[in-house]
């Protein structure tokens, strides 16, 4: 009986072991677990397209009814998801044991966090779309209408389906291949606090589109209007946790992937909109797919030497080599850039270099360790648009010239030299002739 | 008493009118859905009493039955508006679809039942099957119903799946498993203990007539199926679990047809009257959506472990279906027919198998029932240009898109969404055999553009047909008439104390580049006209002026109608606190657009520049203004460092040139000491003395040496330590040569 115990309790440990290290991890940063809340189940067919295109990368799908009140983010301080997904905009109230704070709590543990809104979206969306510095329009009736690039379609008249195609310029968030069909938005917007530099926008809107009901008339300046209107947007907290914004559901529905695309005053037609690969890279963005970086292997030395040094002199030259990988979604593939830069830093940067690379993800630099001794710091801060944040810093103390370092014969005090030593010679004849001439 | 009576009607009619400004209140806030037919009788009812009602002044009953007749105008409009969703048929994407969601890998099914879905949607929707996948699938069937450990599930699939592909299967096959199908329902228990062994000898039955399918105790078998069914039209799975389902009701309906049909003797007539009493009980139960769909829900989790109102609903269809096809009529009416269409036509395209069949089998089963055939009213578009002379074209079709029988489609009314008012007309539209389509040749007289609901309704040729088909009455469909808006008469003004102080003319939509001064004492005008096709006065959604200033800081007006024309005034002097007191350049944008019109247009007008005050101390700030994220990321200008010069040294051949300088006194010393004519003739002769003065001069010499030690590299303590002893012997040597010399001198002297 014992020995069946034992061996239960080891069965389990090692099935919790090996589902630990399914998950999340620093080594391995893409999400594996995600929890996928709805307002109705129907949604599972109707955006079947998305959630099988996470499932066939590898992602475990956990689907919920979001007053389902068996929900629940974590178990023994354990989380047992690593991304989240809402696609329930009506929901007033979560079931279980969600709210707004455990909801900031899973992102500032790091897990990502997918929200969509639409024209019905709750108290509760908004307040957790607050909170990470994107503002639903408060006008709750009002979604975005556009008349200068609607998709022209046969059966929506009223330029609340919109044809978007101002996209940020940024591979890591969209992927290397151009979307070139515009991708369709019938929902509501958003704008981003000013204040906030951690969300960005991905998905604006024309400068002629604005935010109101299309059923009433408008009475005063609508509160958003123009290009400042997000439609899509995506935030990445200091913790590389990322959160997506939509104010359109219907943004990652079948019926919006395969539906033929014409924006107005465009002769241009597209078979299939460009949902599909918008959602698709954004979702790999999302979910650490891609965009997610490693720095390892810092070292420093003197040019010609390769132990690493306690202390630097002033005006060594020195060397400095980082590796930066990116994870694909399956390894760590070296990354390339020719932007990443060096800091020699002391209160202020005193040296500033863009380093070299070998385009296998070594980067490298060499500089002259600056002419004022302290206590320095190797800085490398790399903020690029889309990729998490790399800060690496390693401290150094930089010591001046010693007293027997300095230049020993100086061609200058040469004249002084032969003075003295012409004097003793002198001396020492002068004491012959002083003392034996007759 | 005449002045009793008037309070009194006083009173009621404040009464009557709070009731209508509470209406009104509600109207706004929740729109026209919030009101039912419920409250449309009331109202009615209301006028009703006002009209009756013992008050002597026909003015004042006049008046109060003008306000609440409005009210029910509005109400009966609002009730029309709700369901204006138009619906269309299945289509070539859902072909594709099918095509894509049932791709079998391998060239196998994974399971019969899989294989019956997928079979079965492909059936309807008229999707050839490929020759290998047939036989490989047939091949399974007869497999399955010549192993022994299948159970009557199992058989079940298989007979479903070969009715399909008409696999040939031995008749001592099917014998065999008709025996064991009979068995099974000998001792079934629950409800799919019936169904599917009825479900497998109907097949049988359709497949041979050799094999012996038929109950003799039909009756008896049908009693204990109908035992499972509730008091609200719903039915249990089993008779020792209480929850019932409405999934259940349609498995029980189909199995009970079959009963019908398996049975040799008649059935009681009774039971199958009570059985049609509990359908339309069923049918109580059933939900609306607000655009006219009907549909069935489900709490309990399905047999197939799938939840859900589309399994639910399919189920019920398929249950109706087939036992209408056997017990003749029933009481339904054929909205709910027609509803139940409109609710699996508007899923759309769904994104898995399993519920793409039980929509397109739904489907097929409405297409062919016995109760009402749905005939569905489409538009291929919605949106009509009157610039480019389109034509109003409506389609009618069964679900499945098959062409209807003949009929006539008339537009009966017209709404206009902006003033809720309906037109009534009466135009029948124009059919094209060769295309199918009915056409509306002119617009109706006064449908100018903008946004309308028309109401259709389908007139059957044959008043035979109305007994088949359900067309649902009237159908509403939203219309969007647009063309292109003229733009006249755009001026933009700068007036001082209402005296014009410049006045440039717009080109709108066209390219304009003005260029405007005003102070804070002065205003900005700008207006502009816009006319429909028809010459009527066209009230745009949007139109907007906006003024952006260099840094980045916008206003937006909205441009308001005065009657005649749009038109705004900006009065700079109240609008300085607004603009945060920023001088400086403006930019002017008008936004002109709206759903109905064509030419909608954003259009750059130039800038105007304004002189504002100073900005005054407690002045608000202008709100931040968003950063671009490119400038944000991008990488650092480089820094180098910059390190302290090298001290300005002489020139080395300078150096070297004061070197050999410097010796040239050394050089003169010695050169005196020759004119001098030096000698050693005191040198002392004898050895001893002379030993000490070589010692004492080589000491010297040491000294010197060690000097030149020290400033090479010997450090200071080894030196002095050196110079101790190297002293201590010069003292010696130096003081016995110095006192020789010494003697030797005084020796001369003396001498």
């Amino acid at each position: 009986m014992a020995k069946f115990s034992i061996a239960t309790v080891f069965i389990a440990s090692i099935s919790l072991l090996l589902a630990l290290s399914n998950s999340f991890s620093l080594e391995n940063p893409t999400d594996r677990r995600i929890l996928v809340l709805v307002d109705d189940l129907a949604l599972k067919s109707s955006h079947s397209i998305f959630f099988s295109s996470l499932q066939t990368r590898g992602f475990e799908l956990d689907f919920k009814l979001s007053d389902d009140p068996k929900i629940a983010l974590q178990r023994y301080g354990q989380y047992l998801y690593d991304g989240l997904i809402l696609f329930s905009p009506t929901i007033e109230r979560f079931g279980g044991s969600l709210d707004v704070a455990a909801i900031l709590d899973f992102v500032d543990s790091g897990k990502d966090l997918i929200v969509a809104a639409d024209a019905s979206a709750s108290d509760l969306i908004r307040n957790i779309a607050a909170e990470c510095g994107v503002d639903f329009d408060e006008d709750s009736s009002a979604v975005v209408i556009d008349h200068g690039s609607y998709a022209v379609s046969g059966t929506e008249g009223d330029h609340t389906l919109i044809a978007a195609d101002d996209f940020i310029q940024s591979d890591v968030l969209l992927g290397t291949t151009k979307i070139e069909a515009p991708v369709l938005f019938k929902g509501i917007g958003h704008s981003l606090n000013p204040a906030n530099s951690l969300v960005l926008k991905v998905l604006s809107a024309s400068p002629s589109a604005y935010s109101a009901n299309p059923k009433s008339k408008l009475s005063s300046p609508p509160s958003l209007s123009g290009s400042s209107i997000s439609l899509v947007s995506v935030v990445q907290a200091r913790n590389n946790a990322r959160v997506l914004f939509s104010g359109s559901l219907d943004l990652f529905s079948n019926k919006f992937f395969k539906s033929p695309v014409q924006k107005a005053g465009s002769s241009n037609k597209y078979a299939k909109s460009g949902n599909q690969q918008f959602v698709t890279e954004l979702s790999k963005w999302v979910f650490h797919e891609r965009g997610h970086l490693k720095a390892v292997n810092v070292r420093h030395h003197r040019v010609g030497e390769t132990d690493e040094p306690a202390i630097y002199r002033i005006n060594d030259d020195l060397e400095y080599l980082v590796e930066i990988y990116e994870w694909s979604g399956s390894s760590w593939e070296p990354y390339v850039a020719n932007d990443v830069q060096i800091q020699f830093y002391m209160m202020s940067p005193y040296v500033l270099k863009t380093m070299s690379t070998d385009k296998k993800g070594l980067y490298h630099t060499s500089f002259k360790v600056p002419d004022v001794y302290g206590v320095f710091q190797f800085k490398v801060e790399y903020q690029r648009l889309g990729y998490t944040s790399l800060s690496l810093a390693k401290q150094i103390p930089v010591r001046p010239f010693r007293h027997n370092e300095y230049e020993r014969f100086i061609p200058t005090a040469f004249p002084y030299y032969g003075a003295s030593f012409s004097t003793m010679a002198a001396f020492f004849i002068f004491s012959f002739v002083y003392l034996y001439s007759k | 008493m005449e002045l009793s009576k008037i309070s009194a009607v006083k009173k009621e009619l404040g009464t009557l009118f709070r009731y209508f400004l509470v209406f009104c209140k509600t109207w706004e806030a929740n729109g026209p859905k919030y009101y039912d037919s419920v409250t449309l009788k009331t109202l009615a009812f209301q006028i009703q009493l006002v009209l009756q009602s013992p008050i002597t002044s026909p003015a004042i009953k006049f008046a109060m039955a003008k306000k609440l007749g409005f009210a029910f105008l509005v109400l009966v409009a609002a009730s029309i508006c709700e369901a204006a969703v138009i619906f269309n048929p299945i289509s070539e994407a859902h072909r594709s679809a099918a095509l894509e969601l049932f791709s079998v890998a391998a060239g196998k099914f994974s399971s019969l039942e899989e294989a019956f879905e997928a079979l079965r949607t492909f059936e309807v929707l008229e999707i050839e099957t490929k020759p290998d996948l047939k036989d490989s699938t047939c091949k399974y069937v007869v497999d399955t119903l010549s192993s022994g450990s299948s159970n009557a599930k199992d058989l079940y699939h298989a007979l479903r799946v070969s009715s399909l592909l008409k696999c040939k299967i031995s008749k001592g096959d099917l014998a065999g498993a008709a025996s064991r199908l009979k068995d099974s329902v000998k001792d079934a228990k629950s409800l799919l203990d019936f169904y599917y062994p009825v479900g497998g000898l109907i097949l049988i039955k359709d497949q041979t007539s050799e094999v012996d399918v038929l109950f003799a105790d039909g009756d008896g078998i049908f009693r204990s199926v109908k035992a499972l069914s509730q008091s609200d039209g719903r039915w249990r799975y089993s008779s020792n679990n209480p929850e019932s389902s409405t999934f259940a009701a349609g498995v029980a309906l189909e199995t009970l047809s079959g009963i019908i049909t398996l049975t040799s003797s008649e059935i009681d007539g009774n039971l199958i009257d009570t059985l049609k009493n509990d359908v339309v009980k069923l049918f109580d139960n059933i939900h609306k959506y607000d655009d006219g769909a009907y549909y069935f829900d489900d709490q309990l989790l399905d047999a197939s472990g799938h939840q859900g109102p589309l399994s639910a609903t399919s189920s019920v269809v398929r249950g109706l279906t087939a036992f209408s096809s056997t017990s003749g009529s029933l009481n339904i009416p054929g909205d709910k027919i027609l509803g139940l269409a409109r609710f699996f036509l508007g899923i759309g395209i769904p994104g898995n198998g399993k519920d793409l069949y039980y929509q397109i089998d739904a489907l097929a089963c409405l297409e062919n029932n016995r109760v009402s055939v749905p005939l569905i009213l489409s538009l291929p578009a919605c949106v009509i240009s009157v610039t480019r002379q389109e034509k109003l074209k409506v389609r009618v079709t069964t679900v499945l898109g098959s062409t209807a029988p003949p009929l006539s489609v008339k537009l009966m009314q017209v709404f206009s969404s902006g003033s809720k008012d309906a037109s009534i007309i009466k135009q029948e539209l124009k059919f094209d055999p060769k295309e199918a389509v009915h056409t509306l040749d002119a617009l109706p007289v006064g449908v100018d553009i903008g946004e309308y609901v028309f109401a259709f309704e389908i007139v059957l040729s044959d008043p035979e047909h109305k007994k088949i088909y359900a067309t649902g009455g009237r159908t509403k469909v939203p219309i969007y008439i647009t063309g292109v808006v003229e733009v006249d008469n755009a001026k933009v003004e700068v007036l001082e104390s209402d005296s014009i102080e410049t006045q440039k003319t717009l080109d709108l939509p066209g390219k304009n580049d003005v260029a405007l001064s005003a102070n804070h004492l002065q205003k900005l005008w700008l207006s502009f006209q816009l006319t429909t096709p028809l010459q009527n006065r066209f009230k745009p959604h949007q139109a907007l002026l906006k003024l952006r200033h260099e840094s980045g800081v916008e206003h937006m007006f909205v441009v308001g109608n005065s009657g005649k024309q749009f038109e705004i005034t900006l009065d700079f002097l109240g609008l300085v606190e607004k603009f945060f007191y920023l001088s400086g350049k403006y930019d002017m944008e008008v936004t002109v657009g709206d759903a109905a019109m064509e030419n909608s247009f954003l259009q750059p007008l130039g800038h105007i520049e304004l002189d504002l005050p100073d900005v005054p101390e407690k002045a608000t700030r202008p709100p931040p203004q968003a950063v671009d994220p490119y400038s944000r990321y991008g990488p650092k200008p480089e820094i180098t460092h910059i390190f302290r010069p090298q001290e300005k040294r002489p020139p080395q051949e300078l150096s070297y040139a004061f070197l050999g300088l410097v010796f040239v006194p050394l050089l003169g010393f010695f050169f005196g000491l020759l004119r001098l004519g030096v000698n050693m003739k005191n040198f002392p002769t004898s050895t001893v003395p002379a030993t000490f003065a070589i010692l004492f001069h080589g000491g010297i010499a040491a000294v010197l040496v060690l000097y030149a030690l020290f400033w090479l590299k010997l450090d200071l303590f080894t030196t002095l330590k050196t110079l101790g002893f190297v002293g201590m012997f010069l003292m010696f040597v130096g003081h016995r040569t110095l006192s020789h010399l010494a003697s030797t001198s005084s020796k001369v002297k003396s001498s």
